[in-house]
């Protein structure tokens, strides 16, 4: 039978016959779904978009204070009410529904932002699957969840299957063994996840033939875990892409410049380094000053026609020591070149003398490799200031809650 | 104490290379001495916080290794 939805981890298969007699059974409906269980998110989503109900994704682990803050601080209301859909016969009965989702369904999620309370975002169908690629080359994809659901970056993937019908299977939150054997198992072809996720990969040895595209983004992708990434998955393509939650997937690229498309051209914009999107692109909820939104991302401008970019970094990552920007990104390439090196967190400390100084967190691949050596080898590739002054080796990062690594 | 500072002060000074010293004397300039430069006094600090949760520079810089054991003792 056909799998719309495979959880390894908790032994669970939902075959798309499965989800359509599950869909005609009665049910309560709330707005706000919170899960801890990727197959319950999917299918809430699902039966918002039928009953053109919104929905509310809030994470999980969010305590029912932060849920009340966030909720009053937004002005939502969460509805609930009995419902029944229409029974759908066969599974292509069900995708063309869902293709035809009501203007007036919406979905809302929060941005894990770096300061303050998670900001609100509500997308419609038509934001939410403007990268979505549909199509006959398409019908055959299995898709990686590698991707917490209920942030910007799951939902792609999530809608990016649905349109098509294929099947999802569930890779966060398992540990690396895990989700290699996971891919191996169920034969999955497409993988989105954070630069993160991949390099957590990186120290296995297994191989995964069947994927055929990888996709990346969140962070700055860097060319040593690229290389390494190509032995894990040989028949993989590569790209990055440039999204967020405010606006969606922007732009792909299959190294590490982005050129913009000339639909898109007239809504981009770069003014003092930092990348301005049109605000025809955002979320209906957002707020912008003016036309344009600011990202907040630096980027360099390499080519005008087409307008070919390079993201540099975040314009709130760059640490000031005492004067001199450094950018942690570029800090943490230089880490990762070295072999002994797994993976590495570069953030600033605030500090007396200097403002703020640049801090390393480091998995070592070895013990041999201590502060010293390290050390010496960055001091060759770096500028003194930007080499970090303390060095602390760690079993593991500390990340953010999706999945990002935590500059503070 | 004295032991910890004098290892805090050579690791720093290691770190870039630069000569270390056999023990520390109360008259010895970070800067002139010792040869530490701005960074150096920033990382130094850090190191001496991790250590002994003092911030030996809150309250303005400090020059010679007296007034570190001063603001640590």
């Amino acid at each position: 039978m056909e799998s719309f939805f495979i959880d390894s981890l908790r032994d669970v298969c939902i075959s798309w016959q499965t989800l359509l007699e599950r869909l005609a059974t009665p049910r309560r409906y709330s707005s706000l779904c919170q899960s801890d269980d990727a197959y319950t998110i999917v299918e809430h989503i699902i039966v918002s978009m039928l009953a053109a109900e919104p929905i509310v994704l809030m994470d999980y682990d969010m305590s029912p204070e932060e849920q009340r803050a966030v909720l009053e601080t937004s002005g939502l209301s969460i509805v609930e009410k009995d419902i029944q859909l229409t029974r759908f016969d066969s599974k292509d009965n069900l995708l063309a529904a869902l293709r035809e989702a009501s203007p007036e369904w919406s979905i809302t999620l929060f941005t894990s932002g770096t300061t303050g309370r998670p900001k609100r975002v509500s997308h419609s169908f038509a934001s939410i699957t403007r990268a979505v690629r549909r199509g006959e080359k398409h019908c055959d994809d299995v898709w990686g969840l590698a991707y917490n659901t209920t942030h910007m970056a799951g939902i792609q993937v999530i809608m990016q299957a649905l349109v098509n019908g294929n099947s999802m299977v569930r890779l966060f939150g398992l540990s690396p063994e895990q989700v290699l054997s996971g891919i191996n198992r169920y034969e999955v072809t497409n993988l989105s996840a954070t630069p993160t996720f991949y390099r957590l990969l990186l120290g296995q040895s297994a191989v995964c033939p069947t994927v055929n595209r990888l996709t990346s983004g969140g962070e700055a992708f860097d060319a040593a875990t690229l290389q390494r990434l190509q032995t894990i998955f040989p028949n993989a393509k590569i790209t990055n892409v440039y999204a967020s939650t405010e606006f969606g997937a922007l732009f792909a690229s299959e190294g590490r410049d982005f050129v913009v498309k000339n639909g898109l051209q007239h809504l981009i914009r770069v003014d003092d380094s930092e990348l301005l999107v049109h605000k025809s692109l955002l979320g209906e909820s957002m707020v912008v000053d003016g036309e344009w939104y600011r990202t907040g991302d630096v980027v360099e401008v390499l080519r005008e026609e087409p307008m070919t970019l390079r993201f540099v970094s975040r314009k709130t990552d760059m640490i000031n020591v005492g004067g001199y920007k450094v950018n942690p990104a570029e800090v943490e390439d230089v880490f990762r070149q070295h072999d002994s090196v797994r993976d590495v967190r570069v953030y600033a400390k605030a500090n007396s003398v200097v403002g703020h100084i640049v801090c390393a967190e480091v998995v070592r691949s070895t013990h041999e490799l201590n502060e010293s050596l390290l050390r010496s080898f960055l001091s060759e590739r770096l500028q003194e200031f930007k080499v970090p002054r303390m060095i602390r080796f760690v079993d593991a990062l500390s990340t953010t809650r999706s999945g990002k690594v935590k500059r503070s | 104490m004295d032991e910890k500072l004098l290892e805090v002060i050579n690791t720093v000074l290691q770190n870039r290379g630069r000569a270390t010293v056999a023990e520390l004397n109360d008259n010895h300039d970070l800067r002139k001495d010792l040869g530490m430069d701005s960074l150096d006094l920033a990382e130094l600090t850090v190191r001496v916080e991790a250590e002994c949760d003092v911030d030996i520079f809150a309250d303005g810089l400090v020059n010679t290794v007296a007034e570190i054991r001063a603001k640590l003792s």
